[in-house]
């Protein structure tokens, strides 16, 4: 099977410093993968390299077959690749369901014609359905997570991008949150590429993993084998060992 | 979505009746003429809070689109002897271009430039017409329009359905998905384009609804006048205003309108009191902005309208 996605050799400089450096890899339809890699090894640049938010210094990001390097960010959405964002970034002073129909009305959702209908539809399927009228402002931080999700879903991806996705949940929003994520994979057959810090949530979570650390990869292979290579220990566990030692 | 409810229409019946018949009960020339000059205000302030107020990329020269649509008025009257209805058209035309001109390269960017573009527009266009005195009458500008409706009263209601018309297209526009999308790039720009929205599209396309009915109201202006001149241009005009907005209620379209006639009434009530009566105008505006931040007509309304439900 054709890849997906297909990211040749991309690179960026800040300055001096080269925060993503020849990165390499190809995604498989449906697959579930992980970025693993330390606080500061470019994951979420590499995210921002792929949707467009920063322009890579060159390379290739090829998705189903079409270069997506030099795309506006909302032209990549179009494309059929969403993400979202560490730091969730709701619209406020609107309602939940609002916030949601904002990405209903892009180009990519054009034959759902009842807004609102298939706004609400998309809050159901993150479990924020009874939430909808309310201000965005009350929702906590679990449920700000689901609405992030809900507005990717809105654009109708192929490729969903989850950026940290458990960074400061609670213990008890984490479960039903990875469980979300889960259900969208298998039911929607999405592929989905996740970056994550901490390898709890991760490793029951994704079948490969890409592990990057100073903007490169240094190795990809399956969870339960990532925490054996050497270079990946030495680079991430052996750092913040008691932090994240594996489950 | 939020629609129009009964005691909003109610309102604004109400304030359009008693706009329209004051002048029949007073009987003033002068009266229905501070009246018109209410009226075309709203129309400027009411196109300044579409773009500006729901965005919020701040426009600091409205006066840009506003001196556009007068000047095209004023040019069709004056070199072309054209009937002075062909105005109204021509002078929509010629603001949208220029909201084309100044909007294309500055709202694809974040920051400040789109207002600094916008205020340098403005004050270019204003050097140039004291340049180019031999085309544009200099200082004196254009004499020598011709009115659009000989009866004072007459064009006072005609300049009223256009405020009115205005105002319920904005509205409409306001609350239907596209005013969403407006108050969500207010809100935050890389969430719309994760959302898969042409940002700058959006922009672009309010800035030439609101640039279009500025010019309009510029070209109902320079008809009321009969003239046009450089100051039409100046940043004077495009303050005033974002005052107007501000004491209307930004973002609520009929707040600004009703900031706009309150606004310029006080001013010409003010006349009386000779020098004072910038101190008092002054002194007016900067009690109701540093008490009532979000303005005084739209939460006033909101309130009275929640009281009468």
């Amino acid at each position: 099977m054709s890849a997906i996605l297909d990211v040749q050799n991309v690179s960026k400089r800040f300055g001096g410093l080269t925060a993503v450096k020849n990165v390499s890899f190809s995604l498989a339809p449906g697959e579930l993968t992980g970025i693993l890699g330390p606080n500061g090894a470019g994951k979420t640049t590499l995210f921002n390299l792929l949707t467009g938010f920063i322009p890579a210094d060159s390379g290739s990001i090829r998705f189903e077959g079409q270069e997506l390097r030099g795309l506006a960010p909302y032209k990549i959405v179009n494309r059929g690749v969403a993400r979202t964002f560490q730091l969730t970034r709701p619209f406020l002073g609107m309602t939940v369901l609002q916030n949601v129909i904002v990405a209903c009305l892009s180009p990519r959702a054009r034959d759902a014609h009842d807004k609102e209908a298939r706004a609400q539809q998309l809050l159901d399927q993150v479990g924020l359905g009874a939430k909808a009228g309310d201000a965005v402002e009350t929702l906590p931080y679990g449920d700000l997570r689901r609405l992030e999700i809900a507005r990717a879903l809105a654009t109708k991806p192929n490729l969903l991008l989850l950026d940290e996705p458990f960074a400061g949940l609670g213990s008890s929003e984490i479960e039903p949150l990875a469980q979300l994520i889960r259900r969208l994979h298998r039911e929607q057959n999405l592929t989905i590429l996740l970056i994550e810090h901490k390898l709890r949530e991760f490793m029951a979570l994704v079948s490969r993993v890409i592990a990057i650390d100073f903007g490169e990869i240094i190795a990809v292979a399956a969870p339960a084998d990532i925490v054996r290579d050497p270079r990946v220990i030495e680079a991430y566990i052996g750092r913040t060992e008691a932090e994240h030692a594996p489950a | 979505m939020t629609r129009v409810s009964l005691i909003d229409l109610a309102g604004a019946i109400v304030v359009v009746a008693v706009l329209a018949l004051t002048p029949m009960l007073l009987n003033s020339n002068y009266l229905t003429g501070v009246l018109t000059v209410c009226a075309i205000y709203a129309i400027w302030a009411a196109s300044w809070d579409f773009m500006s107020g729901l965005t919020g990329r701040e426009n600091f020269g409205h006066s840009l689109f506003i001196g556009a649509g007068a000047y095209t008025a004023g040019f069709l009257a004056t070199v072309w002897f054209a009937n002075p209805w062909y105005s109204l058209p021509a002078a929509v035309v010629i603001a949208v271009a220029f909201s084309l001109i100044v909007g294309f390269p500055t709202l694809r960017l974040r920051g400040p430039y789109f207002a600094l573009a916008m205020l340098t527009a403005s004050a270019i266009m204003q050097r140039l017409c004291l340049i180019f005195w031999e085309y544009s009458g200099g200082e004196e500008g254009l004499y020598g329009l011709e009115p659009l409706i000989l009866s004072p009263l007459h064009y006072y209601w005609f300049v009223l359905a256009v405020l009115v018309a205005a105002v319920a297209i904005l509205t409409a526009l306001a609350n239907s998905h596209w005013g969403l999308l407006l108050r969500a790039i207010r809100g935050d720009e890389a969430t719309c384009q994760a959302a898969g929205i042409n940002v700058t599209f959006y922009k672009m396309a309010s800035l030439m609804i609101s640039a279009a009915f500025a010019g309009l109201g510029g070209a109902l202006y320079a008809h009321y006048q009969l003239q046009v001149s450089p100051p039409l241009f100046s940043v004077v005009v495009s303050i005033t205003v974002i005052i107007m907005v501000y004491v209307g209620g930004i973002g609520s379209i009929y707040g600004p309108a009703m900031g706009a006639i309150l606004l310029t009434l006080l001013t010409e009530m003010l006349r009386g009191f000779g020098e004072y009566r910038l101190w008092i105008y002054t002194l007016t505006l900067m009690l109701i902005l540093f008490f009532l931040p979000n303005g005084l007509i739209a939460p006033l309304w909101r309130r009275l309208a929640e009281r009468l439900r």
